[in-house]
């Protein structure tokens, strides 16, 4: 996941604690794995590689590609399965500075959910353009991992995969988990405190990965329209929702709201931090 | 921007077909509230019409973030009845005069006379900064004052944590000062001098002496550490050791001078007060010590504490307090806390009953009731309830303390009375607490 992962649960029962870590590790190891941008042999690989010819996808990918194409619908085009490529222009991995934007007009013309033909379970993607999970599969595995802990007890359990994280009812003694949201000045520092008693909480920002050019900051969450993140976006977006998937799609279509994220949080009536 | 129709049942829809289902429980999340206030309202009534104390309490503390909180607390007490006033009863009647000079009480044969002149109100206010210095290091520093018509408290205090051995080792030191004025009511009676009726002639004599501010320095200093046992298990060990200076007399007590075969109280000086009495006095420096630990354990529902102090002081004072609490988790939202406590201590070198005619005056000498020989013990329960938006606790505790009612002194008469009176009190106490 790229992140830190953990499961908390407040039990007597060793057993019980161990078993829902297996299963935790298990289905995000299993979930990363499968959709994983980093990794050989994945579904994902399969599709870079399948130079426009229709793939017929298992039923998991194919959910996961109908709820990116269904977010691509609601954002009008700027969430986009395949802004992945935009990447090359906008390089996080190599320093704060490492971005070379002369290369968006070239790259936009591989991005773009209407030029893919998405006949479920069938996905033809056309030659050069990239599928990326990115935005979505994190909190679906939050989501996913949350369920299966359901399934095994009624003891509540708070999944927390880098800050996207999903309970399955109030912490026993606290009466609530306390979630931190953290400061966009100092790693480490929360400067609110959520309490949360059901359901799930996302954030995006660019606290953590970003560019700088020109003295302005970049986060890394992109237009697909334009190849550029939306102007005047809030520093971090936090968002309560019944799922992290929700939550995720909350916050992540706030950031590519820019200047007006706050305002669309409003109109959506969800609950909602927002640090500037 | 144009507002366009919200897509929460798109995205649900949506959800529902990625998840496959989507959770019954809809989301619960606020924002944890700063601001955390708690009160109460405590009654404190002793038997025979003694001390009734009504006190309000009302504390505020905010969060500021992770690290830093502040914390503010008023309380304001209104105390009425009578204290004992060190003298003993005697088979005659005896007039005393009040603490402010004017007006004088009687208390008939038999009786033990108490000092009915007692009527104050307190005013307290504290205030605390806490805050952390990294992950493992935590500082806070406070003030305490108070005012009442006599007497006038001012403190500053600071505590410094710090957590080693992956925190379950706390060791922590902390440092108090304060100074207190007390300007008692009618003067500063000079200690072990007779006391004298309200047309007291040498009053005018002395004054100068008498209207002086009086002052007592308390420097305490604490160290001690927390270490976790087991999951379940935590131990407190700390020692403390605090040193008074000043008037630490009580200028309100006296002692009865009384005839040493016949225990009768001895002529006075004056009209105005048939009998003797002398002023107490203590020594103006304390030095006291104290050792306690406190263990407090987890069960599957439950909890307990149960802690013990061990006190020692150079007037001669020892005191030992055993003192535990066990918390009955009724259900999630409400909890009953018996409680039970018991004290013991020695008296001070000083304490006399009385005094005897003929024999030297001694140094010091009181016969306050508080440095006597004595047990006492408290029991009682607390209740407390969460609700939607606090906590509310309710606690009922009954005390009882008890010296030896007919010491060695007791001689001829005193041997009939009960020269320290048991004292029993209750205490009631309402609580609320809530957060926003």
């Amino acid at each position: 996941m790229g992140s830190p992962c953990e499961l908390l649960c407040e039990t007597d029962d060793e057993s019980l604690a161990w078993r829902l870590a297996r299963h935790a590790v298990r289905e995000a190891e299993r979930i990363d794995r499968k959709f994983s941008r980093y990794r050989k042999g994945t579904v994902v690989e399969a599709l870079h590689e399948s130079r426009g010819r229709p793939i017929r996808l298992d039923d998991e990918t194919a959910r996961l590609i109908e709820f990116g194409a269904k977010l691509w619908q609601l954002s009008e085009g700027a969430f986009d399965l395949t802004s992945g490529v935009l990447r090359r222009a906008w390089n996080f991995d190599e320093g704060p500075v490492a971005a070379n934007t002369s290369l968006i007009p070239e790259l936009l013309g591989r991005v773009g959910w209407q030029r893919v033909h998405w006949q479920p379970p069938t996905l033809t993607l056309p030659e050069g353009m990239e599928i990326d999970f990115g935005g979505i599969g994190k909190e679906y595995a939050v989501d996913i991992v949350a369920d299966h802990a359901a399934s095994l007890t009624s003891c509540p359990v708070l999944v927390n995969f880098g800050g996207d994280l999903r309970c399955t009812g109030a912490a026993p003694k606290a009466g609530a988990w306390q979630v931190g949201i953290e400061s966009i000045e100092s790693f480490g520092e929360a400067v609110r405190r959520i309490e949360l008693r059901s359901g799930a909480l996302a954030t995006s920002g660019d606290a953590r990965r970003h560019i700088e050019i020109d003295g302005k900051r970049y986060g890394h969450i992109f237009d697909a329209r334009t190849g550029w993140p939306a102007p005047e976006a809030p520093r971090s977006i936090t968002v309560a929702a019944a799922t992290c998937s929700q939550a995720g799609s909350y916050s992540t279509l706030a950031m590519l709201k820019g200047a007006d994220a706050e305002t669309f949080l409003e109109a959506e009536g969800v609950q909602y931090w927002c640090l500037r | 921007m144009q507002l366009k129709k919200p897509i929460g049942s798109s995205l649900a829809a949506a959800t529902c077909g990625l998840l496959g289902v989507l959770p019954a429980a809809p989301v619960a999340a606020q924002e944890a509230p700063d601001w955390e206030i708690d009160s109460s309202l405590l009654y404190y009534g002793e038997d025979n019409n003694r001390v009734t104390d009504g006190s309000l309490m009302i504390s505020a503390r905010r969060r500021l973030d992770e690290d830093r909180s502040y914390n503010l607390t008023l309380t304001v007490d209104s105390l009425t009845g009578a204290t004992p006033s060190g003298a003993v009863p005697a088979n005659v009647v005896q007039t005393f005069t009040g603490p402010s000079g004017g007006g004088s009480y009687v208390v008939q044969p038999g009786e033990t006379p108490y000092d009915t002149n007692f009527l104050d109100t307190r005013i307290a206010l504290s205030g605390s900064w806490n805050q952390a210095l990294g992950d493992a290091m935590r500082y806070g520093i406070g003030f305490s004052s108070s005012d009442e018509y006599d007497y006038l408290h001012l403190g500053l205090n600071g505590r410094l944590e710090r957590d080693f051995n992956n925190r379950n080792t706390t060791v922590f030191v902390g440092a108090a000062f304060g100074q207190d004025k007390v300007k008692p009511v009618g003067g500063t009676p000079v200690g072990l001098a007779p006391m004298f009726g309200e047309d007291d002639e040498n009053e005018e004599d002395d004054d100068e002496d008498r209207n002086v501010d009086l002052t007592k320095d308390v420097v305490d200093v604490l160290f001690g550490v927390t270490q976790v046992l087991s999951r379940r298990s935590l131990l407190e060990l700390s020692f403390s050791y605090g040193q008074s200076d000043g008037y630490l007399t009580d200028p309100y007590k006296i002692l009865s001078v009384v005839d040493p075969l016949t225990g009768a109280p001895v002529p006075g000086l004056e009209d105005e007060v048939p009998y003797l009495y002398l002023y107490e006095k203590r020594p103006d420096s304390r030095a006291k010590q104290s050792l306690f630990a406190e263990w407090r354990h987890a069960f599957d529902r439950d909890s307990m504490a149960i802690n013990f102090r061990l006190m020692d002081d150079d007037w001669g004072v020892q005191s030992q307090t055993v003192d535990a609490r066990y918390r009955w988790n009724i259900n999630d939202d409400s909890y009953l806390e018996p409680h039970l406590r018991y004290y013991t201590q020695s008296a001070a070198d000083f304490y006399r009953t009385v005094l005897f005619q003929g024999d030297p005056q001694p140094d010091f000498a009181s016969a306050d009731h508080r440095l006597a020989d004595m047990g006492a013990y408290t029991a009682g329960f607390k209740y407390g309830r969460r609700t939607q938006r606090g906590e509310f606790s309710i606690r009922l505790e009954y005390y009882r303390q008890e010296g030896d009612p007919s010491p060695g002194s007791a001689v001829g008469d005193l041997a009939s009375f009960e020269l320290v009176p048991p004292l029993t009190a209750i205490i009631a106490q309402f609580g609320y607490k809530f957060r926003f």
